[in-house]
This record gives C-alpha cells, sequence and structure tokens, in this order.
C-alpha cells in the first residue's frame, strides 16, 4: 500500500474518531479491558485523533469484536471499526501478531482457520452429522488476490523473518 | 458641517420636466459626502446624467446631504417643487435611510416614498482606482433608484391596540417571577398551570445550590405572594387549549380539568385522607412512597386545597365509596365538578412551561428500575427532604438501611447522541451539592462523584465544589460505564475508567444516585414558535434577544427555553417580564407597514405562502381565501418569492420594482454586469462593510437589495439571464440560523437547483450563477466574491460570440462611451481628477507588489 493511501486511511480514522470526548464509557464497557488493561478502546482512538498514529503496541489485536463499546458510546463513534482500521494499517506494515499471521496461512493452505481432525469427523459420524463441506481453495485464493491479504502475509512473513534474523 | 454646494442651490431654477406621467415628481439628491464621495464619483455628472431620467423634476447636489441643512433643503425642496418621489444618491440605507425618511415625512410626504442609491460603500469607496467607470456606476444605480421611485407606493404606518393583560404558562419558579413582575407593574396577569399546585419542580427540592438554603422556605413565600396578589388570576389544573389572534390581541381559552374539591371551602384539614381507602404512588414524593386518591401535593401547595385523582378514585357516591363526602365537615367535596372552558384575552403571552427531568429508563445498562438503589436526584431530594416519604433519613431503597458509599453518576441522560446532544446545566451544580448534603447529614459515608467534565461554571459554585473536596468527596474522572447489582445483599458494582490514571475502577456502592438532566417538552403550545431538536423553544436571538420568539408578543422564560437553574430561571423570567411590559404599557403595538399583500384575482390557492411564512402569518379562511395578518407579518417575503402565480404583493419590494431595477442594470454591456442580490441584514452589510474597509473590487457589480433572501424568486435570475447579464449573485445569511427571519435562507437555497436546471436548459454556463452566504461581518468575502465573478464576467464575454449579442452590443457599447465622456472632461475638476489619478497609481502599484 502506497504512503498516500495509507495516510488517507489514517485520516478517514481520526475523521471518525474526533467526536471523541474521552468520556471512557467504552473502556468501562468493555469485556478485554477488564482482563487486559492493556487493551483500551478509549486511548486507541485517542492516539489515532490527537497524536495522529497508529499505536505501536499492538494491543488492538486483542479487541473481541464485541461492539460492545459502539453500542454503548454517547457520541455514537464506532470504536470497533477504528480498531479494525488500527489492524489493518499496522499489519500492512507486517505488524500483525505471529498467531494472526498463522491463521492467515492455514485459511490460505486448508481454506479454513482451524484444521479438520480426525477426531472431529469421528464426533460428527457419531453424532449423525453430515460431512463438513470441503472448502474450494481456487475460491480462497481469489478472495486473498481481490482483498490484498497475499501481500499482508507477505510482508509479515518477510518481517518475521527479519526479526528472527 | 458646510453648508449645501453654491452649485446645488442654484440647480432648482433649471428644472428639466421628463416625466411623462404628469403625477411624477421626483427630486434627487446626489451627495457628495465631502469628498468621501466626491473625491472619485463625478458627482456633477451624476446629477447632469439624472436630470434626463423620466420623472425627475429636480435635481440637487449637496456637500452633506446627511446635516442638517442638507435635511433642510429636502424638506423645503418638497414644499417648493411639489416632489412626491425622494431619491438620495449618498451612503448605504442602512446608515441613513431612517435619517431621510425622517425629513421627508417632516416635509409631510409619506416616509415609504424616499429611497436611497448607495453611491459610497458600493461605489467611491470601493472603486477608487477608476474614477470614469465608478462615476458611470453611480448613474447606473440612481437610474435603478429613479426607476423603483416612480412605482413607490405610500405606506401607512399602523397600530393595534394592545390588551392590558397578560397570559404566563406554567408557574414554576420562573412562571411565578414572571407573573409577579408583571402584576406588580399593574397589569392584570391569568397564570395558568398544569398541575394542581403551583412551585414546579423547585417545590420538590431539598436545599438549592450554591448556599444549600431551603427550597420551600424561600419558595413557599413566593407562592403565597402569587395566590394572593389582586392582579393575578391563578388557574391551576388546566392547559392553554387554543390561541388566535396577534400581538396585543390574543384570544385564549383555557381547559380547566375537574378538582372536585372547592378551592374556597376547602381548609387542607386533611380529615378526608384518613377516610380515603385508595393508595396511589406519590407524584412528588417520585413514587418512593404512596397518597390517597384524594390528595394535596405537599402541605405548602397553592391554592391550598386537596383534589380528587379522578383515575384512581372509586367514584363519589355511597353506592361506590364517597367516604370523603360523608367525612368534610365544610362540604368542600364537589361530586358533580366537570371540566370547564375559560377564555379571556390578552396583549401578550410568556411561556414558562419549564422542562421535564430525563428518564433513565431509556438507560438500561446503568439499572434505573431494576436495582432499587439506583435512583435519580430527584428520587434523592425527596429522601433527604424532612417532608419527604423518609422524614429527612437518607435509606437504601431495598432495605431501608443508611448507605455507607454513594456513587453519583453525572451526564445521564446528557452529552449523549441518542438522548440529548446538550449538557444539562445544571446537573454538576446539583451533585455537588448532593454530596454535600450526604456529607453534612453522616459525615462517615462515602462519596464519589463520577464525572466527565465538571462544570461548575456559575458565580459561588467553585467555593462549593471546594468544599465539598474539603468534606473529602472522592472525585473520579469518567462517566459510568455500568452497573450491576449483588442479587442477595442488593448492592451494586460500578464499572468506571478513571481516565486520569486509564484504569478501570470496579467498585462496590451502597447507592447510586443518577445526576439526571432535563428533557425539553415545548412543541404543543397552540401557537407557532420553533423548537430544538430536543424540544425547547428557539430564542428570536441566541444574543441579543434570548427571551423574544419569532411570534411577535410571545416570549419566553425559564427551562422551557434549555435547562438552567433557579437562579437563570428567575432572572430570565423577570426580563421576559419586563419585555412584555414594553408592549403592554405603550398600550399601542405599530404594525410592519410593509407587509406582504394577496392579490385574490392572481392566487390560484395552492396555499405555498401559508408554508413558507415562519411567523403563521398568512391563513386560509373559511372560503379558501389565503389572507395575511399584518401584525405577524414581518416582511421578509420568503412567501413572494416562491409564489408560482406572483400573487403576492411585497409593498416597496415588488417583482416590478426588482424587475425595473433589473432591466436598468442591464440596459448597457449586460454580459459585462453582475446582478448582485443581497439581504438587508446580513449581505448587504457585509458589502458596506467591505466599502468601509476600502476593499477594492470591479465595477461591474450591481447591487439590489432586498429585506430578505427568501425574496429572492427564481424568476429574478431568469430575467437578468434573458437580459444577458454577465453573472448573477444570491447571497443571504449564512446556513443554518443566521437568517433574520428564520428561514429565509433554506427557501432561497431550495432554489438554486430549479435556476440551475433552467440554465442547463437554456445553455447558461454554471459559474454564472453564484449562491453565497455573506455575513455582515465578511466584507472580505464580499470582495473576493466580486472580483471572482468578474473574472466570470470576463470569460463570458470572450466566449461569447453567438449572434444575438453582438448585434446589440455595437450600439449600446458606442452609445454610452459618447455619453459619458464628454460629460466627464467638461465636468471633472482637474484637482479632482489628478487626486483620482495618483490614488489609482498608487493603488495599482500596491497590487502588482502583492501579487
Amino acid at each position: 500500500m502506497t504512503d498516500e493511501g495509507r495516510n488517507q486511511e489514517l485520516e478517514e480514522l481520526r475523521k471518525a474518531g474526533r467526536p471523541c470526548f474521552q468520556c471512557g464509557i467504552c473502556a468501562s464497557s468493555c469485556p478485554v479491558f477488564r482482563v487486559a488493561p492493556e487493551m483500551n478502546p478509549r486511548l486507541a482512538v485517542d492516539s489515532v485523533v490527537s497524536e495522529g498514529h497508529v499505536p505501536v503496541e499492538g494491543n488492538e489485536w486483542l479487541c473481541s469484536y464485541c461492539l460492545m463499546c459502539e453500542e454503548r458510546c454517547p457520541m455514537g463513534v464506532s470504536l470497533a471499526e477504528i480498531l479494525i482500521g488500527i489492524k489493518n494499517i499496522s499489519s500492512r506494515e507486517g505488524k500483525a501478531p505471529k498467531d494472526f499471521v498463522e491463521s492467515g496461512e492455514a485459511l490460505l493452505a486448508s481454506g479454513c482457520l482451524s484444521p479438520q481432525s480426525n477426531r472431529s469427523d469421528k464426533k460428527r459420524v457419531d453424532l449423525g452429522l453430515p460431512d463438513l463441506p470441503q472448502p474450494d481453495l481456487e475460491q480462497v485464493k481469489l478472495i486473498f488476490e481481490a482483498t490484498g491479504a497475499y501481500e499482508v502475509l507477505e510482508k509479515n512473513r518477510a518481517a518475521a523473518k527479519e526479526e528472527a534474523e | 458641517m458646510t453648508t449645501s454646494d453654491p452649485k446645488g442651490s442654484a440647480e432648482p431654477t433649471e428644472i428639466e420636466v421628463v416625466s411623462t406621467d404628469s403625477e411624477l415628481r421626483i427630486g434627487v439628491f446626489p451627495c457628495m459626502c465631502g469628498k468621501n464621495i466626491g473625491a472619485v464619483v463625478d458627482i456633477e455628472a451624476v446629477a447632469e446624467y439624472s436630470k434626463t431620467l423620466p420623472g425627475v423634476v429636480l435635481v440637487q447636489v449637496n456637500r452633506y446631504t446627511c446635516a442638517d441643512p442638507g435635511q433642510r433643503e429636502i424638506e423645503e425642496a418638497i414644499k417648493e417643487h411639489g416632489l412626491n418621489r425622494v431619491v438620495v444618491a449618498s451612503c448605504s440605507p442602512t446608515m441613513h435611510e431612517d435619517t431621510f425618511r425622517k425629513a421627508v415625512k417632516a416635509a409631510g410626504l409619506n416616509p415609504y416614498l424616499c429611497i436611497m442609491a448607495n453611491i459610497r460603500e458600493h461605489v467611491s469607496w470601493v472603486h477608487r482606482d477608476n474614477p470614469e467607470a465608478a462615476t458611470q456606476k453611480a448613474k447606473d444605480l440612481v437610474a435603478m433608484s429613479v426607476a423603483k421611485a416612480a412605482t413607490l407606493e405610500a405606506q401607512k404606518e399602523l397600530d393595534v391596540p394592545v390588551t392590558q393583560a397578560a397570559l404566563v404558562v406554567g408557574a414554576g419558579v420562573a412562571g411565578m417571577q414572571a407573573a409577579l413582575d408583571l402584576a406588580d407593574s399593574g397589569f392584570k396577569v391569568n397564570l395558568v398551570e398544569k398541575q394542581p399546585t403551583i412551585g414546579g419542580i423547585m417545590a420538590i427540592l431539598d436545599k438549592v445550590f450554591p448556599q444549600n438554603d431551603c427550597s420551600i422556605c424561600i419558595l413557599g413565600p413566593k407562592m403565597v405572594d402569587v395566590a394572593k396578589h389582586p392582579n393575578i388570576n391563578l388557574i391551576t389544573m388546566a392547559e392553554v387549549e387554543t390561541i388566535s389572534g396577534y400581538v396585543g390581541n390574543f384570544d385564549v381559552r383555557v381547559k380547566q380539568r375537574a378538582r372536585y374539591v372547592d378551592i374556597d371551602k376547602c381548609t387542607a384539614c386533611g380529615d378526608c385522607v384518613e377516610v380515603c381507602p385508595v393508595d396511589v404512588p406519590s407524584r412528588t414524593d417520585q413514587n418512593l412512597t404512596w397518597q390517597k386518591a384524594i390528595q394535596i401535593p405537599f402541605p405548602q401547595a397553592v391554592p391550598s386545597s386537596y383534589f380528587i385523582d379522578q383515575d384512581t378514585c372509586l367514584g363519589m357516591d355511597l353506592i361506590r365509596c364517597g367516604k370523603c363526602i360523608d367525612r368534610c365537615e365544610q362540604e368542600a367535596i364537589v361530586s358533580s365538578d366537570t371540566a370547564r372552558y375559560i377564555d379571556f384575552e390578552v396583549g401578550v403571552i410568556i411561556l414558562a412551561t419549564g422542562f421535564n427531568p430525563a428518564s433513565p429508563e431509556k438507560i438500561p445498562r446503568l439499572g434505573w428500575g431494576r436495582y432499587p438503589n439506583v435512583i435519580t436526584s430527584l428520587e434523592f431530594e425527596r429522601l433527604i427532604n424532612a417532608a419527604g416519604p423518609t422524614e429527612g433519613k437518607l435509606v437504601r431503597p431495598s432495605d431501608l438501611t443508611k448507605p455507607h458509599s454513594v456513587a453519583i453518576a453525572q451526564c445521564v441522560g446528557s452529552r449523549n447522541i441518542d438522548t440529548r446532544m446538550n449538557c444539562s446545566n445544571f446537573c454538576c451544580a446539583e451533585s455537588v451539592k448532593c454530596a454535600l448534603l450526604i456529607k453534612e447529614h453522616y459525615p462517615d459515608t462515602e462519596v464519589t462523584i463520577y464525572y466527565q467534565d465538571l462544570r461548575m461554571h456559575g458565580k459561588y459554585f467553585e467555593e462549593q465544589y471546594l468544599k465539598a473536596r474539603e468534606e473529602g468527596v472522592k472525585f473520579v474522572r469518567g462517566r459510568v460505564g455500568e452497573i450491576q447489582q449483588y442479587p442477595k445483599t442488593k448492592n451494586l458494582r460500578v464499572s468506571v475508567e478513571d481516565t486520569t490514571h486509564n484504569r478501570l475502577e470496579m467498585l462496590d456502592f451502597d447507592m447510586v444516585i443518577l445526576s439526571m438532566g432535563a428533557e425539553g417538552q415545548s412543541g404543543n403550545f397552540p401557537i407557532p414558535i420553533s423548537c430544538t431538536s430536543d424540544s425547547f423553544y428557539i430564542e428570536s436571538h441566541p444574543k441579543l434577544r434570548p427571551v423574544d420568539t419569532s411570534s411577535a408578543g410571545v416570549f419566553i422564560c425559564g427551562g422551557a427555553e434549555s435547562p438552567k437553574d433557579i437562579r437563570d430561571s428567575v432572572i430570565q423570567a423577570s426580563a421576559a417580564a419586563g419585555r412584555a411590559a414594553i408592549i403592554l404599557q405603550k398600550g399601542r403595538y405599530p404594525i410592519e407597514a410593509l407587509s406582504a399583500r394577496i392579490m385574490q384575482d392572481k392566487c390560484n390557492r395552492c396555499g405555498t405562502c401559508e408554508k413558507r411564512c415562519p411567523y403563521g402569518a398568512i391563513s386560509q379562511d373559511g372560503t379558501g381565501k389565503f389572507t395575511v395578518t399584518g401584525a405577524l407579518c414581518q416582511a421578509c417575503g420568503t412567501c413572494a418569492g416562491d409564489c408560482p402565480q406572483d400573487a403576492i404583493y411585497m409593498p416597496n419590494f415588488t417583482n416590478e420594482q426588482i424587475e425595473a431595477q433589473i432591466q436598468i442594470a442591464l440596459a448597457e454591456n449586460p454580459e459585462d454586469k453582475i446582478v448582485a442580490f443581497a439581504c438587508n441584514y446580513c449581505s448587504y452589510r457585509g458589502s458596506d462593510l467591505a466599502g468601509v474597509s476600502r476593499m477594492q473590487y470591479p465595477t461591474n457589480a450591481r447591487v439590489i437589495r432586498s429585506i430578505c433572501s427568501g425574496r429572492y424568486s427564481t424568476k429574478f435570475a431568469q430575467k437578468a439571464f434573458e437580459l444577458g447579464a454577465g453573472a448573477v449573485l444570491y447571497s443571504g445569511c449564512h446556513l443554518p440560523a443566521d437568517c433574520h427571519f428564520q428561514t429565509g435562507n433554506h427557501w432561497m437555497a431550495k432554489r438554486e437547483p430549479r435556476i440551475r436546471g433552467w440554465m442547463k436548459r437554456n445553455n447558461i454556463d454554471d459559474e454564472r450563477f453564484r449562491v453565497e452566504w455573506v455575513s455582515a461581518s465578511e466584507g472580505k468575502k464580499w470582495q473576493t466574491i466580486m472580483t471572482e465573478m468578474a473574472e466570470v464576467t470576463e470569460r463570458f464575454k470572450k466566449s461569447k460570440p453567438k449572434p444575438k449579442k453582438p448585434s446589440a452590443k455595437p450600439k449600446k457599447k458606442t452609445e454610452p462611451k459618447t455619453k459619458a465622456k464628454p460629460k466627464k472632461k467638461t465636468a471633472t475638476k482637474p484637482t479632482k481628477a489628478t487626486k483620482a489619478k495618483s490614488s489609482t497609481k498608487k493603488s495599482t502599484t500596491k497590487k502588482k507588489g502583492g501579487k
């Protein structure tokens, strides 16, 4: 992604976050914040709006997208969407956490996020459930191409390699 | 001040009668304004030119027309020469129109037959570099004004009698104050209250901030004053049903519900309550306790009389119940009581209908209604009130024990785009007061206030905040996210992010008080007054007319206008009473002389005008005829701007007059000209400011003044383009709320697409028409627009070798040159010319340097 595109995306996030008056209802409603105080949706929006960059710590990846923050925000700010936007930007820079990259790789390789195991297949037979449909890998690839997920994966792989070295 | 120019005074002898209409005798008075106009505009040439205009019988140049001698000359000229129209070519009409109208009136002529041509702010001050073109523009402006003057009509200045009585709606603290002020001034006041007692919300509060004095102790005597005042007619349990008429003459019908108790006989002994078998939740005590079906809101109620709650009473006959009738020794209970209508006339109306405390029902995350120990601030007021259900003991509703820790949550129902966007103004101070009251009664109770921004903005408020801090009240910045209840203990767990320390606080409290904001309840009053989206009445001007409304003679105060505390309510009530007293005291109210009239022969009764009028001045009578109530009309002309039949006559801003002005403005070189429409209160003043600030711009604009931008019909732009205008500007007050007439600019903006559509069909370049919002402070913007539009006309001229215009061009182009040049050469004085030229050079070099 070009710098210009990135800046535009960031600008849109800032615009979406500007009505925020930092009251803290989102954070006090956030189930993740209760167990992981580093993930504070209010501060994530604040860093985008007032500091003009996405937070570097990468705590947004902890968001469970329950939308409680959006539901209760008195200013109607779409916090979960802003967090998604932050994640998009940082993943394009190769800053996605390892497990998210692995999930992406798995999705590309097998078409599903968690692999089908023999045990679960057996359980399905026992319960009289039909066989799971097999994912169409070609379709998955098309989606990866269309969304630019290939480049994101590539970027993150390269970043991981660099770090390993 | 100098006396008039000797040449000017010599001129009356050389009268030229050019008028075809023998009736028309126009006098033109070009003013030099010292050097302000005279140094740039060749005033003699303008005078000479004026003599050739149709209908002009006298031209008289003055050095200072506005000075006493100048005015006297106008008066004398009117008498001497029998003038019946006066055109003063001098400064802006916003500056001296009144002055000259008065002078004209003094001479026995109707003041509305005087008009001004603005050759100072619109010519000499803004075209210093180009005296030749400036003089030409001045001539055009004078010609436009003369053409308009020819069709001016005398307008009657009427007034209507004012009924010396007032209606005050709502008897809370604001309504009571307004009623008392007016009654003390000697006017009859009809005070209408919906509830069985007066006093409003203040009557049920315990202490009131910032001094924490007892609420009912200071309000009670005032309530008695209201009840005893000989000039106040108190009507409780009543609502205004209909209002008709206009300022000075409102016919009011009030519907009073049945009380079933004779106010005069009831001694409020309370015997009836002892026998009444029906329990109903107490309204006064916020449903925290029970009352009987026959009840009195509180002991100090005024009128001091019981009433029967009709919805819950079993029946006032012996078969169903009737116990109270038996018991009442005074025989005060009237079982046959019915609702009745009360009609009266008033001259003014004051709305003091107050606000509703916001309801926390809509905010499920805070648990009010499900968790008994979550209470609102009003419920707290009753709990801590010695006259309340617990006799002043603060207890938890769940188990009636004393709470050891109390949390107060701020901004509930306020500052939230889903409920109410705005701050409710009083709740911060209210909460600090609540905290102090708890500390005062139970010093060992822990009190925490969760706030977002603590707005202690009033007089003495900061002292109270300091006191609360000293008393040990905890203040935590962060809005409460959610409240959960422990099922067994009914204790509450409050989740808040302490935003100062970026950490989650989940603390347990025995009780939580929700600091409730206010909700507007305006909108259903039977008279058209605009309301905000959250149902508060909108004032006529937010700063300069804060208690007036768009309807003349109707005023607002207290919580009906916006959420406010007691002090502000009282201040505003007195202000409203004072404003109302001005109308009452004068006894007569002037009607806008220029109010719209509907020409019934042209009207097709489409009803558009009725929808356009922001004042409800246009109405349809039984026969389907639309008529204008002169006393309500403010003469903005928005109705006329959209009338498809041109059936609305706007005195002195008629279609014919405006079209005549367009025609004359475009008589020569139309492709060069900008026809600029400017509204009186913003854009025209903005253009004046450009003049006052000496902002130079090209000379090709011809400004046509109108009262409001709502008056600009689509036809004016079309007419201008048909006549070949280079560009057309419609300018008004800024959207959304600057319009002096509330909605004129909105309706004008809605015409823009229609005009653009018409332009597209007629192959007229989009850039040649502009709609702009120019405020009275935006002289710079006016200059920019004029400069940009001059470029547009320039481009248009180059790109236009169309067959029609070139044939017309050469004729017209040659004419003015031959006309204008020789005159100037003969008339200009050498000193003026050199001065003007030198100034031209200076400014041109400056411009170049700047660029």
